[in-house]
């Protein structure tokens, strides 16, 4: 049942196949070549590449600061540990309609009040590189309480009498940070890395709620480049063609950093 | 370990900042999903006003309860199926071990690896050819497809821990294997199958791209409804708000219960 989509989908990718047409025909390697050469692959590969590099540096970062934050004991650490986890656990597209309400330049918190008190007056999400600078922001929100999850996890699992020492040898805690909780973690980032790039690599549901990809192809990443291609435009072999490629990226990608990190 | 001096300063600091940047965004849109559309239109923005419930009385009785319904039953079918298939799979998983059954787990990652257009386009053909498009049966379809796998992943794990002598004494008596599934194996492992269904709830709720692909009116689910009505040019804001604030109820019970299982379930048991 599990190996059944990807048996479909590596047969798709070789079909001329029109969705809405019930005739098809063998391609070959016709679809690889038709996705691979048009300019808007090209274009949307780099917007992937901007938009997940990023996400997951910005979720990494920002989750890990809280979970170092959030290891300390202090009295109403589990209210704010649940209270942080509500973006994450919010429908996708329900993050992604919110920023786009907070952004609008009529209603919005941040573009109708913040910004013109800063004497900024534009429609972010209709500026190309804003749009995607506001994408990534929304993403980041609803990622980051998940890698400060892991990441807590992680900390919570590194023995106390580490620090004790190190203290007793009057170790700062940019010391400590740097010679014992990073190598200690270093298993439990290389996880956390692969499971946001995977993640990132695939959004759609953010992306597709705040922009559609616009303003023209500007926030188009290739998830939603594919979805337009099977569903918008019914070419099922060239989105099958596509998603092999991006399956054998996911799997380079996430076999070089479980061989980088050792896990 | 203990932050000291301007380092805790500093972890104070980030802390409020954080949790600002975190949860105005959702107060935001609560706050709005009370107001009438003229007061969401004033700025700035004013801290008291007459609240009003006109949105969410809008979203009931203007046949949009029949999403929300939707989506319950898909999230309900999906955590039923998910466990009359997944404890049986997940039992024999643990307890018959073979070379192909130790490496199974990157097969059942791989699934949720893969973009979800490509996982869905075999799934949108069949459903096609059976007319049954734009139903919450071609939702539940697709939902299965990767949280069955799941849930077999994480009952494994779970299952593999327990001792096998528990069982062991059952069998000598003459129960057979379902009866030892059932009467011993099931009751110890109830923590994890809440666990797995709460994790499905979430998954099953929130999932936006295969529901889209699939339905379009009839079996619409919540998140179709928030971004199809975000993307149009509709501007009835409150009436937006109010949508979106009761697709985030789940979230906001579950969100005390679910931190820890969530790490376990992203990780598929790596990390506890």
């Amino acid at each position: 049942m599990v190996s059944f989509p990807f048996v479909y989908m590596l047969y798709t990718s070789t079909q001329y196949w029109i969705a809405l047409r019930p005739e098809r025909s063998f391609a070959g390697l016709g679809n690889y070549r038709s996705v691979l050469l048009s300019t808007e692959f090209r274009q949307s590969l780099l917007t992937t590449v901007i938009f997940v590099i990023s996400s997951v540096a910005g979720s990494i970062v920002l989750g890990f600061a809280l979970a170092l934050v959030l290891n300390e004991k202090f009295r109403g650490r589990n209210v704010i540990r649940a209270l942080l986890t509500i973006p994450a656990i919010i429908p996708p597209a329900a993050a992604g309609f919110t920023w786009k309400f907070l952004l609008n330049r009529d209603v919005g918190l941040i573009g109708g009040f913040f910004l013109p008190l800063l004497g900024v007056k534009r429609a972010l999400l209709g500026d190309p590189g804003w749009a995607l600078f506001s994408v990534i922001l929304a993403d980041v929100w609803c990622q980051t309480p998940l890698m400060f999850l892991i990441l807590l996890a992680g900390l919570q699992a590194i023995p106390m009498e580490l620090f004790d020492a190190a203290r007793i040898d009057g170790a700062g805690f940019g010391q400590v940070l740097v010679r014992i909780i990073i190598p200690l973690l270093k298993r439990v980032l290389g996880l956390a890395v692969i499971i946001r790039f995977i993640f990132a690599f695939t959004t759609f549901d953010v992306i597709f709620t705040m922009t559609g990809g616009g303003p023209g192809i500007a926030t188009q990443t290739l998830p939603l480049l594919g979805w337009k291609t099977g569903f918008l435009y019914y070419d099922l072999g060239q989105a099958a063609a596509l998603a092999v490629v991006m399956l054998l990226i996911t799997v380079f990608f996430s076999s070089t950093l479980v061989r980088m990190v050792k896990l | 370990m203990k932050l000291e001096g301007r380092w805790k300063l500093f972890g104070i600091v980030f802390l409020v900042i954080y949790l600002l940047f975190s949860l105005v965004p959702i107060a935001w849109v609560v706050i709005s999903s009370f107001k009438t559309h003229y007061q969401t239109l004033i700025m700035p923005p004013k801290l008291f006003f007459k609240p009003t419930v006109t949105a969410y009385k809008n979203v009931f009785l203007g046949g949009m309860g029949k999403v929300f319904l939707n989506s319950t039953k898909v999230a309900v079918i999906d955590i039923f199926a998910a466990m009359v298939f997944g404890i049986p799979a997940a039992y024999s998983l643990a307890r018959f071990k073979s070379g192909v059954t130790e490496n199974i787990g990157f097969w059942l990652l791989s699934l949720r690896m893969a973009p979800a257009f490509g996982v869905v386009i075999p799934v949108y053909i069949l459903m096609r050819r059976f007319h049954l498009l734009d139903t919450t049966v071609a939702v539940n379809a697709a939902h299965l497809l990767i949280n069955i796998p799941f849930a077999v992943w994480l009952l494994k794990s779970y299952i593999e821990e327990i001792p096998v002598e528990i069982e062991e004494s059952a069998l000598v008596d003459g129960a057979t294997r379902f009866q030892t599934l059932v009467h011993i194996i099931l009751p110890v492992s109830m923590p994890m199958v809440v666990t797995v269904a709460i994790l499905i709830f979430i998954f099953s709720w929130n999932e936006l791209f295969f529901a889209f692909v699939l339905t379009s009116s009839e079996g619409m689910t919540v998140p179709v409804l928030v971004a199809s009505l975000a993307g149009s040019m509709t501007f009835n804001w409150p009436l937006l708000c109010a949508i979106s604030v009761c697709s985030m109820v789940p979230a906001f019970v579950f969100a005390f219960v679910v931190q820890r299982h969530i790490v376990r379930g992203l990780t598929l048991g790596a990390i506890r």
